[in-house]
């Protein structure tokens, strides 16, 4: 009963191959409201899966997530896909929460895990913005968003360093919680954490070139439209929201 | 009075970058004049602190709000914090006209701002967490600011280099904060330092001594910032990005290294092997970067090897505990290579107009009507070469201290102002002027200034950032090696230097460099002109990484 429910919770804090669920779903899920409640509830499901008992989570399957977070970082440097991208990101996060599940209690991993995933949720948002004006939010397509979106690259910009563990926002406090976690358990694990970390930020940096960078295509400005002002200060006050937050909670180093 | 100063340091250019971006639009070019006077009253005010600090005020900690936001402004964080805020300052006022028909000035300001306080904010990091956010930030901001002109897709191309170079580099750093975190139990620079002095040994880490492990640690992170072999090749291809911030990387971030390691000279003072390899990589860095730079016809990509080789040098000098001598070179290197690479424009323009060649003896002889040069005894010039350099360095150092040259530290430095001394007196062989002697005592003359400038305030550094004298010993035993292996080094370098000079007079009185060049030369000369190929294989490895990336997606249908 207790595998099954460590099971259960390995599809919803998704670990491979039970991962590829998600990930599917995610990919056939067109709709963004649907893509955002989706983001919002799968880990929460699993963490509530996962404190339904009281067994302790045994320590292959904190390899297993381990695997299965390096896995997804690796795969990511090849993506184009801002959609795709931002399900594997999010896998590969709610993979290495397990390393936190055994010494935290239930509201503390649901309060990480709301607040690693609103910088996915935007990013969605942001994507389904590229969707409406392009057809496609794929990397390397359009290019040269800087010059025909400004306002949208910035946000853009921002939740993409947010999503990756860029200090301040909630993601790189909640990193450098789980390595301290990790470290006298499994030392060996702190060097994986780091490479999944330097993969995170390389795929991040390669979809940003291939969005923002290089010459807009001749033409373009009067097809395509930037996001109002009003809309990137409703980006900017959530971010700012979020290192706020982040920056509160983060005295739980104390 | 000094933790309000440190903080309205930190706080000006944050609020500039604020003002500058929510201003932009009804002041237009205008908003940059916010960023210089920000810029300026930080210059003051740093200016103001170094000025107390020297006055003998108090030197402690000011914490802010919480464990992780702690300023610590001692010796070593006071003075940073004045050369990065003079550094800043000038790259922003060269920024206002230089930037003047570029797209997004606006934005280039405000990044320049976050970048200074960033930087500022790492050197006055006085608890880990603040120093790896501060260590994170300015490897983001580097990564935007070397991209500014987004249409540019090589620029971003080289800017990734730098990103990922640096995020290799603050990975070691997170690791050495959660180790010594775990094993103290706070993330206080200060405290931690205490405590670890008192019992250095106290904690063990995959088998090395807490302080070992860490200083490989913080080694690293100082290597990949600092440029340094293998880790290098960022450096000399970010010439895409805006001159104002190669001047400003080339003269205040990559020599974050040389920071780094002084900030944790506590650590290293408690170290066995490591400040030996930080020497031989130190040493590999700046010999690979100068000969690297000599075989460069890109006067800017030139500059980026010759930054790379002055690294070497100051990574160097910390491996032989020399610690307050390398921060007054980070600080004569940030204002020389600044200057250089702010005039390389201007530099660029007047070599089109004149190439400045000089012209060959056999013209000047024929065409002009010159009198012939009559050369000077090579053995002479040889023995000139050897002997005067060493004297002025022997009797400047005894000076400071008659028994300095117990320090094997001081030996190897020595022999380092050996040879730039013989080297300068060579070239000045070589002119082939009319007045040679003249030429010489110059050169020489200069020398000696140089020295004996160097020597002083080297000396003064030593003073004013490493006041315990206690520490300065326990460094020096740190990178100290066996006597009698240093000994025999020491003895076979020196024949070393003498036969090779020799060998160079002796070659250029023959006019060796006239007979053809043999096929090993060429190879040679082809691995450096190539860089060692090193860029080639990061970017096989590169493609390769990508491609088992994709491959793998395939393979697992993209979920």
């Amino acid at each position: 009963m207790q595998d099954m429910t460590l099971l259960l919770t390995a599809l919803f804090l998704p670990l491979f191959p039970l991962s590829m669920v998600f990930n599917a779903l995610f990919t056939r899920i067109q709709h963004v409201a649907l893509r955002v409640i989706l983001l919002a509830t799968w880990p929460q499901i699993g963490l509530a899966i996962l404190f339904t008992t009281d067994t302790a989570v045994p320590t292959w399957m904190l390899t297993w997530a381990l695997i299965t977070a390096l896995l997804y970082a690796f795969r990511m440097l090849a993506l184009r896909d801002v959609g795709q991208w931002t399900s594997f990101l999010a896998t590969s996060w709610w993979a290495v929460l397990w390393l936190l599940a055994t010494d935290h209690n239930q509201d503390t991993l649901q309060l990480y895990a709301i607040g690693l995933t609103i910088p996915f949720i935007l990013l969605t948002l942001l994507s389904a913005n590229l969707i409406k004006q392009f057809g496609a939010a794929y990397s390397g397509l359009h290019g040269g968003l800087a010059q025909s979106m400004p306002r949208f690259s910035g946000v853009l910009v921002v939740v993409i360093l947010a999503s990756i563990a860029t200090p301040l926002f909630p993601n790189f406090f909640i990193m450098l919680k789980i390595i301290l976690n990790t470290s006298s358990a499994m030392p060996i694990a702190i060097l994986v954490l780091l490479v999944i970390w330097l993969l995170w930020s390389w795929a991040g940096v390669r979809l940003l070139q291939g969005l923002i960078v290089g010459t807009a295509k001749p033409g373009s400005e009067g097809e395509v439209s930037d996001i109002k002002t009003a809309t990137s200060w409703l980006y900017a006050l959530i971010l700012i929201t979020l290192v706020a937050g982040s920056v509160y909670f983060s005295g739980v180093f104390a | 009075m000094m933790s309000k100063l440190i903080l309205l340091i930190i706080s000006l250019p944050l609020l500039s970058a604020l003002l500058t971006h929510l201003l932009a639009g009804q002041l237009g070019r205008c908003v940059a004049r916010i960023s210089v006077a920000a810029i300026l009253l930080s210059v003051i005010s740093s200016a103001v602190l170094l000025g107390m600090s020297l006055s003998g005020d108090l030197v402690g900690e000011s914490i802010a709000t919480s464990p992780w936001t702690v300023l610590f402004y001692d010796p070593l964080s006071i003075l940073m914090t004045l050369v990065i805020s003079i550094i800043s300052l000038i790259v922003h006022i060269y920024s206002i006209r230089y930037m003047a028909e570029e797209s997004g000035y606006a934005r280039f300001f405000v990044l320049l701002d976050l970048m200074t306080a960033s930087l500022i904010l790492m050197v006055a990091a006085g608890d880990l967490i603040t120093l790896v956010i501060a260590w994170h930030f300015v490897g983001v901001l580097l990564y935007f600011l070397l991209g500014h002109d987004t249409r540019n897709t090589s620029a971003y191309r080289y800017a990734f280099w730098t990103f990922i170079t640096y995020r290799i580099g603050d990975l070691p750093l997170v690791l050495a904060a959660v180790l010594l975190f775990q094993a103290y139990g706070t993330w206080s620079l200060p405290t931690i330092f205490e405590q670890m002095s008192q019992n250095p040994n106290a904690h063990e880490v995959f088998g090395l001594a807490l302080p070992e492990m860490v200083g490989i640690l913080i080694a690293l992170a100082a290597f990949a910032r600092s440029a340094q072999f293998l880790l290098h090749t960022w450096l000399p291809y970010t010439m895409e990005g805006p001159t104002p911030v190669s001047a400003l990387m080339h003269a205040g971030i990559v020599n974050a290294g040389g920071f780094l390691i002084n900030r944790f000279a506590p650590v290293f003072a408690n170290t066995s092997d490591v400040l030996q390899w930080v020497f031989i990589v130190g040493f590999i860095s700046a010999v690979i970067g100068s000969v690297l730079m000599l075989t460069q016809n890109d006067i800017k990509k030139s500059l980026g090897y010759s930054t790379m080789g002055q690294m070497g040098f100051m990574v160097m000098e910390c491996g032989i505990a020399a610690f307050s001598l390398a921060i007054y070179h980070l600080i004569v290197h940030g204002v020389f290579k600044g200057t250089l690479f702010l005039s390389a424009g201007s530099v660029i323009n007047a070599t089109r107009k004149n190439d400045g060649v000089p012209k060959d003896d056999l013209y000047t002889f024929i065409v002009e009507k010159r009198p012939g040069i009559t050369r000077k005894p090579w053995l002479l010039m040889a023995l000139i070469t050897l002997a005067v350099p060493l004297a002025i360095l022997v009797i400047s150092h005894l000076f400071i201290s008659v028994d300095y040259f117990k320090k094997q530290g001081a030996i190897i430095l020595l022999f380092f102002g050996w040879i730039t001394g013989a080297q300068l007196i060579f070239a000045t062989y070589r002119t082939r002027t009319q007045n040679l002697w003249r030429l010489v005592f110059i050169s020489i003359l200069s020398f000696a200034v140089v020295i004996m400038g160097y020597i002083f305030i080297s000396h003064a550094f030593d003073l004013y950032l490493y006041p315990d004298a206690a520490l300065r010993e326990q460094l020096y035993a740190a990178a100290s090696i066996d006597k009698i292996r240093f000994d025999i080094i020491v003895a076979i370098i020196a024949v070393a230097i003498v036969i090779s000079w020799l060998m160079a007079y002796y070659s250029e009185r023959i006019g060796v460099e006239q007979k053809d060049k043999s096929r090993w030369w060429k190879t040679f000369y082809a691995l450096f002109s190539r860089e060692f190929y090193m860029t080639d294989l990061y970017t096989r490895l590169t493609r390769n990484i990508l491609a088992t990336s994709n491959k793998l997606n395939v393979w697992l249908r993209w979920n």
